[in-house]
């Protein structure tokens, strides 16, 4: 499906179940990031918020999925997107978790509040009710 | 099962560890267990790390080498991480995460020239220097 | 680059071709007329290709593209077929690849737009010519000549589409090594690097010189880097910061660093700040950094003789 603004080139989906899951959604981002052209340290960059988000899902919600996506925008500018869905517990206080506030205290607020800036967007929605959903996308440098 | 993943050999006064697979919950544990073990067998001055083979380290993986410093320093060892990355190190400070308590160096010799500095630098004979240490 | 990445780059999706088409107003019914054209196409192809090539020769400016009888003649072959691909009553993405590689075809020999649109201009002025020959009545020779000439329009819309795609992947790259020059890491001894900052330092700027320095740094397999500042205006908490950064992340690859270059005004400024750089080494003249960053390999600059 083509969108305006941001176009999908490619998608895949990835569940998060097992530890094994962990490294595998880590290892498949690394691929498509180094694909798309980025250099070693962006492509460090989005790999290592996806094993933090992915690590949090798998720890606190045992149990989601990641949609690894290949996007362009309008200047013609490559991309990565990555999607994190599950329904675990949630982050009950996620303004202080994205101010940083939480360190050793809250183990998924200190990969949150880092991995967000590694990337270039970042979009988090947590509450104890709602599980949590994280996307990020990461850019090529031009 | 995961005990002895990561190789950990004496070198001289020093232990050497080195970290070439994903350090995952159960390798993980098992390292640390395996360092702690090894070091209540038999004392060594310092425990070089050496994480020339991990392409990321992200904050479990940082922590996890903390710690085993720390524990090893409680029983008296002094910890060096050797071989981080460009793109490692880039990444852990661009996370905020700083790694400070743990002295680096570029590779193992250099990792073990630091040790040896360092027992200089504290005055501590070649045994138990535990004592003289703050 | 293939022309699929310039496809890609130039994002000519299937929405993207639909707007174009509907816009040049290029329907079904032009593509039917200007298949019906072929025989007519085939009969003049040489001579308009001929003509073509006649302006392209003569003119200084253009000849210099066209050195050789070799490339003459390859390049009428290809004038050939682009022409007879005005006729082939079909708009595809093969189409469109085809054309988009002549933007590509024209970046890479240097020719400018403004010498293949002239280009352009004769071939439609040759086709007039030929079609007003070929119709008895003019009402013919006038459709034919719109629908040749939407599709001209179209072609020369790809064509700078990949011509400015091709500019901009020139740009990006000299933008690289600008980056590159801008950040010159100097090995002053036997594992000691010396980065002379000069020049504003802000977040962007911050990001490479991190990342040149870690890279110098293993590379070189460096103990020791000194970063001299006297030559950035100014050091404010930003800078500050994006030093402390970078000295952290030079300690974590296994090394130490020295900032060097700290003025009386940079002095008072950081204090007054609050910036705290008590993890930083620090010295005001190079020269005093140079001499510690030899201690600390275990070497000293010493008097001859004496």
């Amino acid at each position: 499906m083509i969108l305006r603004g941001v176009d999908v080139v490619r998608r895949h989906e990835m569940p998060i179940e097992s530890e094994d899951d962990v490294v595998l959604v880590r290892r498949k981002v690394k691929l498509i990031a180094q694909s798309l052209g980025f250099d070693a340290f962006a492509s460090a960059a989005i790999t290592t918020a996806t094993s933090e988000i992915t690590r949090n899902v798998w720890v606190h919600a045992r149990r989601g999925h990641a949609v690894i996506e290949e996007v362009t925008d309008e200047t013609g500018r490559r991309g990565v997107r990555i999607e994190f869905r599950d329904e675990g517990p949630g982050i009950d206080d996620l303004p202080r978790v994205l101010a940083g506030g939480y360190s050793t205290a809250h183990s998924m607020g200190l990969g949150v509040s880092g991995s967000r800036r590694l990337v270039d967007e970042f979009e988090i929605d947590s509450a104890p009710d709602r599980g949590t959903m994280v996307r990020m996308v990461k850019w090529t440098r031009f | 099962m995961a005990r002895g993943t990561i190789p950990i050999l004496r070198v001289g006064q020093n232990l050497l560890a080195t970290v070439h697979v994903e350090l995952r919950d159960a390798v993980a544990e098992a390292f640390q267990e395996d360092v702690l073990t090894e070091l209540e067998r038999r004392r060594a001055a310092g425990l070089v790390i050496d994480v020339s083979g991990l392409d990321v380290v992200d904050t479990y993986v940082a922590r996890i080498l903390s710690e085993t410093g720390r524990m090893a320093k409680l029983m008296g060892t002094e910890t060096v991480l050797v071989g981080i990355r460009p793109d490692v190190a880039a990444t852990l400070i661009r996370m905020g995460y700083s790694m400070e308590g743990v002295l680096t160096a570029l590779n193992v010799d250099d990792g073990i020239d630091t040790l040896a500095k360092l027992r200089d630098t504290l005055n501590l004979p070649g045994k138990l220097g535990a004592e003289k240490r703050k | 680059m293939n022309s699929r990445d310039h496809l890609g780059k130039l994002q000519i999706d299937d929405h993207e071709l639909a707007s174009r088409l509907a816009f040049y107003e290029l329907d079904a019914g032009d593509l039917e007329r200007l298949a019906s054209l072929r025989p007519f196409a085939e009969g003049s192809t040489d001579e308009i290709v001929e003509a073509f090539y006649a302006l392209l020769l003569r003119h200084p400016d253009t000849r210099k593209f066209f050195p050789d009888e070799t490339t003459v003649r390859r390049v009428k072959k290809s004038q050939r077929d682009y022409f007879m691909g005005l006729f082939s009553g079909v708009i595809d993405r093969g189409y469109i690849e085809h054309r988009a590689r002549v933007g590509q075809a024209h970046e890479r020999i240097g020719m400018a737009p403004k010498w293949y649109l002239g280009a352009y201009r004769r071939y439609m002025a040759l086709l007039l010519d030929r079609l007003v020959a070929h119709f008895p009545d003019p009402a013919d020779a006038h459709a034919a000549f719109h629908s040749v000439q939407k599709l001209v329009y179209f072609d020369m819309a790809l064509a700078i589409d990949t011509y400015v795609a091709a500019n901009l992947e020139a740009l990006k790259r000299h933008q690289a090594a600008i980056r590159e020059l801008s950040t010159p890491v100097i090995r002053v001894h036997d594992r000691i690097l010396l980065l002379p900052l000069v020049g504003t330092v802000d977040s962007m700027r911050a990001h490479q010189i991190m990342e040149t320095v870690l890279m110098k740094v293993t590379e070189e397999q460096a103990k020791v880097l000194i970063l001299d500042i006297a030559g950035v205006p100014v050091v404010d908490t930003k800078v500050a910061d994006h030093l402390l950064k970078t000295t952290a992340a030079v300690r974590l690859v296994g090394a130490k660093s020295i900032i060097t270059g700290i003025s009386a005004q940079v002095a008072r400024t950081i204090i007054q700040l609050g910036v705290d750089i008590s993890a930083m080494d620090t010295q005001s003249r190079l020269s005093d950094g140079i001499e510690l960053a030899l201690s600390l390999v275990g070497k000293a600059i010493t008097v001859k003789g004496a």
